[in-house]
């Protein structure tokens, strides 16, 4: 089996970034109160932090940035001049992805490019390498990626798989894209006919009833549940930054001065009031447990019926980020046990 | 051209429609696509302001007229502030056209009722002006419309136009204390002035735009005339930014407006959670 | 614990309390909870965990709280200081809730003690408490414990980061602003931030600029520390939330020794003391409102 070494990696990681790549990947953050890594763009290899757990942000910054220009606008006379963004003309490199964040963005994949396609997501996409490391075990208990059909060695997303041994890791191209940067960097992998694939944690037996939480969930949109789970919301939206695969945004002007400016997109959450609020006041979903109820069915129910993907896989983070404590593994525990009460 | 990047339009004419509602005449900058632009009755679009923003309003005018387009829209919000704000041979924004239409071509040979409240005649006056352009594949057309006061009924030529046509059977009404001297129509709410106009549902099929109150208290006024779930035809309004089924913002319950709206039937939306 | 639970389920059964907001274990460690009933008012518990400001709940926005009734809730020191902001702003009248206070032994920096005790750390905020036990409550139970110490409080922090020079600040708050993603979630969570509409949802006109680059994520951070002087309660609810981990207390503490120095005015449980902006002095000492 092919494999790469702790220094390789690390080395490979150099190579990228003398070759001009922009590589990705988990790294302490300076000044967080925080402890722990982010995936951030880093400025040399020496940065990268494979041992300290799951970033507590999501990848999905990497292909949907917290905010990206659409294009830009400017005015002579009453003519109207539109500029688009640059293509990325840059490789792109993730090291050190998690199973669950690359799983993410083959999900936002579905919705990105269902009948209009959103080139600015896929040529991000297109652009980027994603080199996953499988997990040794949950980073804690709000893991539950083995529960939502995936697992801590899925490959689901990713180009390469990196199963950690002893000292290094066995290499699994999963794709065409994976393959390439195997072979743009020969010296950094080696066969080793010692290791055998397939050594990591395994998968745990799921402990819901998905298909039995998606049959609930279709019929109980009016819900005591609902209203019983959502008095510690917040409505604060935390759940959705943190999300690798919460895709929903705001289109918004800022203008530079009266003759030029940007148009952009930003994130933005369905957890808070002003999502759905119309210019005359009117809400239609009015109510946080409306809010609460949502998330779940639109990742849960809606979107895999729509697009054949859950719209979770099951890192955790939003139980993690929440400041009250929601806990979205218990959610779909108590609804996995309402439907087998009902089924 | 990234699917977020707007086609440039020049505001051909201007139309106040009462002292709160405009209509714009927008017509493609670029000659091909003036030539190649096509849309169906009941699509939308997101018309942008440069420095404010986009807005979703249907398109007013009728597929059947090429050329060009129109929107009617109320000054609520920051964008449609700012549209209020420009001039004839000013440039604006179209995204579009989106969503899916009135299945007009499935009417051939019924009876169509339009009932419209407000500003509702907007998306109602795109798909009327659609049937009387192809009159003859259809029976009886009426209209049923209302506005709060006489000041507030918008599309006044259109509607003089439509109540001189032997061929149209035109109703117009304001609500109670909205008449002033000289008003002829109806004086009553449309749900309560639809019941008395008693339009016939057999081999019909009805249009209704207008204020959620008011669509939801015509349903049953429809029902009782005979119209079935299936053949009654709205549009909802639900705030919507991309309008191409990614933000994530129109989505109620298992459908995106953007997409699988914004028309819908009766029967369609009594499947649906009333998030709209 | 015992107490808690004899006070709440009394509370429930015999006056005018339909829920009693307090704390609840989860399998993630504590969190808030609402109990409806005396069946769930036995799963209360308070201990050095609870670090939620329960007080987010008596806002005007939770309107889904308020649909419950009338509520009791558990409060440490800084919540019932939050508590006697939202009277004093006129978002909640003092006789519709009912406080139980607790003698705060101080709480750990976050809900759940990870690892072993050793490693349990005390929230910053914690050390150097100005106020552990309330006296804006109806109730006061619990016990007396040793102050927190140990561990490095929030005006050391603050004296650190006011030591840089100036372009070393800059880039500190700069680099934390940069991580914002402007979720709000510091807002939201905030208990003093009750407005209905929020200066940065406002769009006619746009104040401040909602995406998340240098410029909005400033204007946003400036807009919300300024909003809150005078009025944060230092509970560090807003850091917690922050998904970027922002640390927001250091400036918010900051803000609040400004206020203490211009205009001796310290936050505190007392409801009806006269803020620096709810009140009006001819003898004021800033020129520009003379």
């Amino acid at each position: 089996m092919r494999v790469i070494s702790d220094a390789d990696l690390r080395g490979l990681a150099a190579d990228l970034l003398a070759a001009g790549s922009t590589v990705w990947g988990p790294a302490r953050v300076p000044g967080s109160p925080r402890p722990g890594v982010e995936y951030r763009p880093l400025r040399e290899a020496a940065e990268l932090d494979l041992g300290a757990g799951l970033p507590f942000l999501p990848l999905k910054q990497v292909f949907l940035p917290p905010t990206e220009p659409l294009f830009w606008w400017e005015r002579k006379g009453t003519e109207v001049r539109l500029v688009p963004p640059a293509p990325p003309n840059r490789r792109v490199v993730v090291i050190g992805a998690r199973p669950c964040d690359a799983a993410g963005a083959d999900a936002m994949d579905r919705v990105m490019g269902w009948d209009y396609r959103d080139e600015l997501w896929f040529a991000r996409r297109d652009a980027a390498t994603v080199v996953t490391v499988a997990c040794e075990r949950p980073a804690d208990e709000a893991c539950f990626c083995s529960d939502v059909g995936l697992g801590p060695s899925h490959p689901r997303g990713s180009d390469l798989l990196l199963i950690p041994h002893p000292g290094g890791y066995a290499v699994e191209e999963v794709t065409a894209k994976g393959r390439e940067l195997v072979a743009a960097f020969p010296h950094r992998f080696r066969e080793d006919e010692q290791v055998t694939p397939g050594e990591t944690a395994a998968a745990g037996p799921p402990r819901i009833d998905l298909a039995g939480v998606q049959r609930w969930l279709a019929d109980h949109f009016e819900d005591e549940t609902w209203n019983e789970v959502a008095l510690r919301c917040h409505g604060c939206g935390a759940c959705a930054s943190v999300c690798p695969a919460c895709h929903c945004f705001d289109i918004v002007d800022e203008p530079d001065s009266l003759l030029a400016g940007t148009r952009r997109r930003n994130w933005d959450s369905c957890q808070t009031s002003r999502f759905t609020v119309h210019a005359s006041g009117h809400n239609p979903r009015e109510g946080q447990h409306a809010r609460v109820r949502q998330r779940v069915v639109h990742k849960f129910q809606v979107f895999p019926r729509r697009f054949g993907r859950l719209l979770c896989t099951g890192c955790g983070r939003c139980t993690r980020a929440c400041p009250a404590g929601q806990d979205l593994f218990e959610i779909l525990t108590l609804v996995s046990e309402r439907a087998l009460e009902t089924s | 051209m990234s699917l977020y990047q707007p086609h440039l339009m020049t505001i051909e004419a201007i139309q106040d429609e009462t002292p709160d509602t405009r209509t714009l005449r927008l017509t493609f900058r670029d000659p091909a696509l003036a030539d190649s632009f096509s849309f169906k009755a009941g699509q939308f679009g997101e018309y942008s302001v440069f420095g404010a923003g986009e807005c979703t309003f249907c398109i007013a005018s009728p597929p059947t007229r090429r050329g060009y387009i129109e929107c009617s829209f109320k000054a609520v919000g920051k964008v449609t502030r700012a549209l209020r704000e420009l001039e004839v041979g000013e440039i604006v924004g179209f995204r579009g056209p989106y969503g899916n239409a009135f299945p007009v071509d499935d009417w051939s040979g019924r009876r169509v009722l339009f009932v419209a409240g407000g500003i509702g005649l907007a998306p109602v006056r795109c798909v009327l002006w659609n049937v009387l352009d192809l009159r003859d594949r259809f029976d009886e057309v009426t209209l049923v419309y209302g506005a709060r006061t006489v000041a507030d009924l918008v599309y006044k030529r259109e509607l003089a136009e439509w109540r001189d046509r032997p061929d149209v059977r035109l109703v117009t009404t304001v609500d109670p204390g909205g008449e002033e001297p000289g008003w002829d129509g109806e004086v009553g709410f449309v749900p309560a002035v639809l019941e008395r106009a008693a339009p016939t549902g057999e081999n019909a099929v009805a249009v209704v735009c207008g204020p959620p109150i008011m669509i939801k208290h015509t349903l049953p006024v429809l029902g009782r005339l005979g119209f079935p779930p299936d053949r009654i035809f709205t549009t909802l309004e639900n705030r919507m930014k991309c309008g191409v089924g990614k933000c994530g913002r129109c989505n109620v319950g298992p459908v995106y407006v953007c997409k699988d709206g914004p028309v819908f039937t009766a029967a369609e939306l009594a499947a649906l959670p009333a998030e709209y | 614990m015992r107490e808690l639970r004899e006070l709440a389920v009394r509370l429930l059964e015999t006056s005018d309390v339909q829920v009693v907001i307090g704390w609840e274990e989860s399998r993630r460690g504590v969190r808030p909870a609402f109990a409806q009933t005396p069946a769930e008012a036995e799963r209360l518990v308070f201990d050095q965990r609870c670090v939620h400001n329960l007080a987010a709940y008596l806002h005007p926005r939770r309107k889904h709280i308020r649909g419950l009734g009338r509520p009791a809730v558990v409060v440490k020191g800084c919540d019932a200081r939050a508590v006697a902001g939202l009277i004093r702003d006129n978002q909640l009248r003092r006789e519709d809730v009912v406080l139980i206070g607790v003698r705060c032994p101080g709480v750990w920096a976050e809900n759940k003690a990870e690892g072993q005790p050793g490693n349990r750390r005390w929230a910053e905020r914690c050390v150097s408490c100005p106020q552990r036990t309330p006296t804006l409550c109806d109730y006061l139970i619990g016990e007396d414990s040793p102050e927190p110490s140990g561990g490095p409080g929030l005006e050391a922090q603050v004296e650190r980061i006011q030591a840089l020079p100036m372009a070393e600040r800059w880039a500190f708050w700069s680099s934390a602003f940069e991580r914002c993603v402007r979720c709000y979630a510091c807002r939201e969570i905030c208990p003093l931030c009750f407005c209905e509409r929020c200066l940065a949802d406002k769009s006619m006109p746009q104040w401040i600029e909602s995406s998340p680059h240098r410029r909005g994520n400033l204007a946003w951070h400036l807009a919300r520390a300024l909003h809150l002087a005078g009025r944060c309660v230092g509970c560090g609810e807003c850091e917690r939330a922050c998904p970027a981990g922002i640390p927001l207390s250091i400036l918010n503490a900051r803000l609040q020794q400004s206020v203490r120095e211009r205009f001796e005015f310290v936050v505190s449980d007392d409801p009806v003391a006269p803020s620096p902006i709810g009140e009006f002095r001819v003898d004021d000492g800033q020129e520009f409102i003379r």
